[in-house]
C-alpha cells in the first residue's frame, strides 16, 4: 500500500491546529505513504476569497493542482482541512463545468490544469488510499468497543456535486475507519451540521448555541467521544465547551479527537507525536 | 421591514456575477428549515431569494443574515431546483461591499476583508494576525480572545509564526483575478445602459 502524495497543510494546520498536522504525517508515515508537501503553496481561496472575488476563489485551488500535476508530477494530493478540501473540489469543477470560468482561470493561473491530480480528504486517505483492510492489519491497540459519535461537519461532503461524497446527509466512510479501529460508531442525528465555522472569531455566542445542540445531541445518542476531520470543527467543538460550561454548571464535557489521532493511537504511536495533550477538553480517558 | 428600493437588476447583476437564476426559486423553504444561522437574523435564505426575486435591496442588505452565512451550503445541498444558494449568498456580499452597503453590527464582514487582505499579503492565512488587527479595531472583541486563546497558546496548539507562501505568485493572481473581474463588470454596465 506504499503511495507518494502531494501534501497541502493549509492555514490551519500550520496555525491553529498543528495538532492535526503532527497526527496526520505520524499516522502517513507508520502507514507507509510518503507525504511531499507543495513546496510555497497559497491560499486554497478560503470563504473570504468566495465572498470577495469568485475568479479568484476557483483559481487558487487550480493553481495548486498544476503545480501538483507539472511541477511534481504527483497524481493525488491529501488536503486533511476539510474547508481546503472543498475549494480543491470545487476548483476543478467549476472550470469543467464553465468554458469562460475555465478561460479565465488559465489567465490567472498561467497554464493549464489537465485534472490528472485525485484530492484526498483526510477519510479519503485512510478509507481508499490505506484501505480498510490493510488499516485493520495494522491496528496494534485497538479502542475495545469506543463510542463514537463521527462529525462530518459541512464541507467533507458538500457540496454533493463536487466531493461526490458517499452520502451528503448521512455520511459513512468515517464510521467505518473508526469501526476498524476497534471502535463502535453510534447512531447520530448532527453529523453534518455545521458547527458555526469561521463566525468563532465574530459571533462567539452564535458557535456557543450550535456546538452546545451537537454536543448534546452526541451525549444523547451514547457517544463517549467525537471524531472529527476539521481543523475548525476540531477548534470550535473542543474549545466552545469551556465557555458553555461557564453558563451551564452541570455540562458534561466531551472529548474531541481528530481521526488522525485516533488511527494513529490505534497503530501504536506515540501520545505525545500525536498532540494529545493540546486539547482544552481533556481526551486522555477515551484515549488511553 | 418598511423601507423599499426596488431594482429589477439585482437578479440579474446576481446571474451574470455567480451564474446562479433566483428566479428558479419557489419558496419551498428547504433551505431555511437546514440553515444553521436563519434563527439568529430578520431574513432567512427563503425570504433573501425572494427579495432578489422583487429586486428588494434594502431587504437584502440591510440586514445581517448574509453576514451570519458560514458558507455551509446545506441550502445548496438541499435545494429541490438545485439552485446554488451559498453562491448566491457570497455574490450578495460581493454586491454590498462593492456598494459599501454593510449595516452596522456585522463584524463579520471587516473579518472576512482581514482575512482577504492577510493571504494576499503573505500568500495565506495569518490567524494569529486576524485576531490582532480585530482587537485593534474593536477592543471590545479583546475579552473573547483572552478566555480561550492564551489556554491555546499554552498547550502549545497554536504557532503564532507564519511561514509565507509565494507572495509573489500570489500577487500575480489577485492583481490578474480583479483586472478579469473588473473589465466584465465594466461591460455589464454598458450593456445594461444600452
Amino acid at each position: 500500500m506504499s503511495a507518494t502524495m502531494a501534501y497541502y497543510p493549509g492555514c490551519s494546520l500550520h496555525g491553529t491546529s498543528s495538532e492535526f498536522d503532527a497526527s496526520f504525517k505520524a499516522t502517513a508515515r507508520a502507514l507507509d505513504i510518503t507525504l511531499q508537501e507543495i513546496p510555497g503553496w497559497e491560499c486554497c481561496g478560503n470563504t473570504a476569497a468566495h465572498s470577495t472575488n469568485r475568479l479568484l476563489s476557483v483559481a487558487l485551488p487550480v493553481n495548486e493542482l498544476a503545480k501538483v500535476e507539472q511541477d511534481m508530477r504527483l497524481d493525488s494530493v491529501a488536503v486533511p482541512c476539510a474547508a481546503c478540501y472543498s475549494r480543491f473540489k470545487i476548483g476543478p469543477h467549476e472550470v469543467a463545468e464553465n468554458a469562460q470560468t475555465a478561460a479565465d482561470v488559465r489567465a490567472v493561473v498561467g497554464r493549464p490544469y489537465n485534472g490528472g491530480v485525485e484530492v484526498q480528504n483526510l477519510i479519503d486517505v485512510y478509507h481508499d488510499t490505506v484501505g480498510l483492510e490493510a488499516l485493520r492489519a495494522r491496528v496494534t491497540r485497538p479502542f475495545r468497543g469506543l463510542k463514537v459519535a463521527c462529525y462530518y461537519g459541512c464541507l467533507l461532503t458538500r457540496p454533493p456535486k463536487a466531493t461526490l461524497a458517499d452520502d451528503p446527509e448521512y455520511p459513512m466512510h468515517m464510521d467505518e475507519v473508526v469501526k476498524a479501529l476497534g471502535c463502535e460508531a453510534v447512531q447520530w442525528n448532527y453529523k453534518t451540521d455545521c458547527c458555526g465555522a469561521s463566525l468563532a472569531l465574530t459571533e462567539q455566542g452564535i458557535v456557543d448555541d450550535l456546538v452546545k445542540r451537537i454536543i448534546t445531541d452526541a451525549h444523547q445518542c451514547g457517544a463517549e467521544a467525537v471524531a472529527v476531520a476539521c481543523p475548525l470543527c476540531q477548534t470550535n467543538l473542543d474549545g466552545r465547551q469551556l465557555m458553555i460550561a461557564k453558563q451551564h454548571p452541570d455540562w458534561k464535557h466531551m472529548p474531541v479527537v481528530f481521526l488522525s489521532q485516533m488511527v494513529g493511537r490505534a497503530i501504536g504511536i506515540d501520545d505525545k507525536a500525536l498532540g494529545l495533550q493540546k486539547h482544552l477538553v481533556d481526551v486522555a480517558a477515551v484515549m488511553a | 421591514m418598511t423601507t423599499c428600493t426596488p431594482s429589477p437588476l439585482l437578479a440579474e447583476n446576481v446571474g451574470s456575477g455567480c451564474g446562479e437564476n433566483a428566479y428558479k426559486c419557489y419558496q419551498c423553504k428547504r433551505c431555511t428549515s437546514g440553515c444553521p444561522v436563519a434563527r439568529y437574523a430578520d431574513m432567512h435564505p427563503a425570504m433573501i431569494m425572494r427579495a432578489v426575486q422583487l429586486g428588494q435591496l434594502d431587504m437584502v442588505f440591510d440586514d445581517r443574515f448574509i453576514w451570519l452565512c458560514t458558507g455551509c451550503e446545506t441550502c445548496t445541498t438541499r435545494c429541490p431546483q438545485g439552485i446554488d444558494i451559498a453562491a448566491i449568498m457570497d455574490e450578495l456580499k460581493i454586491i454590498a461591499r462593492r456598494q459599501g452597503r454593510i449595516p452596522a453590527g456585522t463584524p463579520s464582514a471587516a473579518m472576512l476583508k482581514l482575512n482577504y487582505d492577510s493571504f494576499v499579503r503573505w500568500g495565506r492565512m495569518w490567524e494569529v494576525e486576524l485576531i490582532t488587527r480585530d482587537v485593534l479595531k474593536r477592543p471590545g472583541s479583546a475579552k473573547n480572545w483572552f478566555t480561550l486563546g492564551p489556554k491555546m497558546m499554552l498547550k502549545g496548539k497554536v504557532n503564532p509564526l507564519l511561514k509565507k507562501g509565494d507572495t509573489l505568485a500570489m500577487k500575480r493572481m489577485v492583481a490578474t483575478a480583479e483586472s478579469i473581474t473588473n473589465a466584465r463588470m465594466a461591460q455589464q454596465k454598458k450593456e445594461a445602459q444600452s
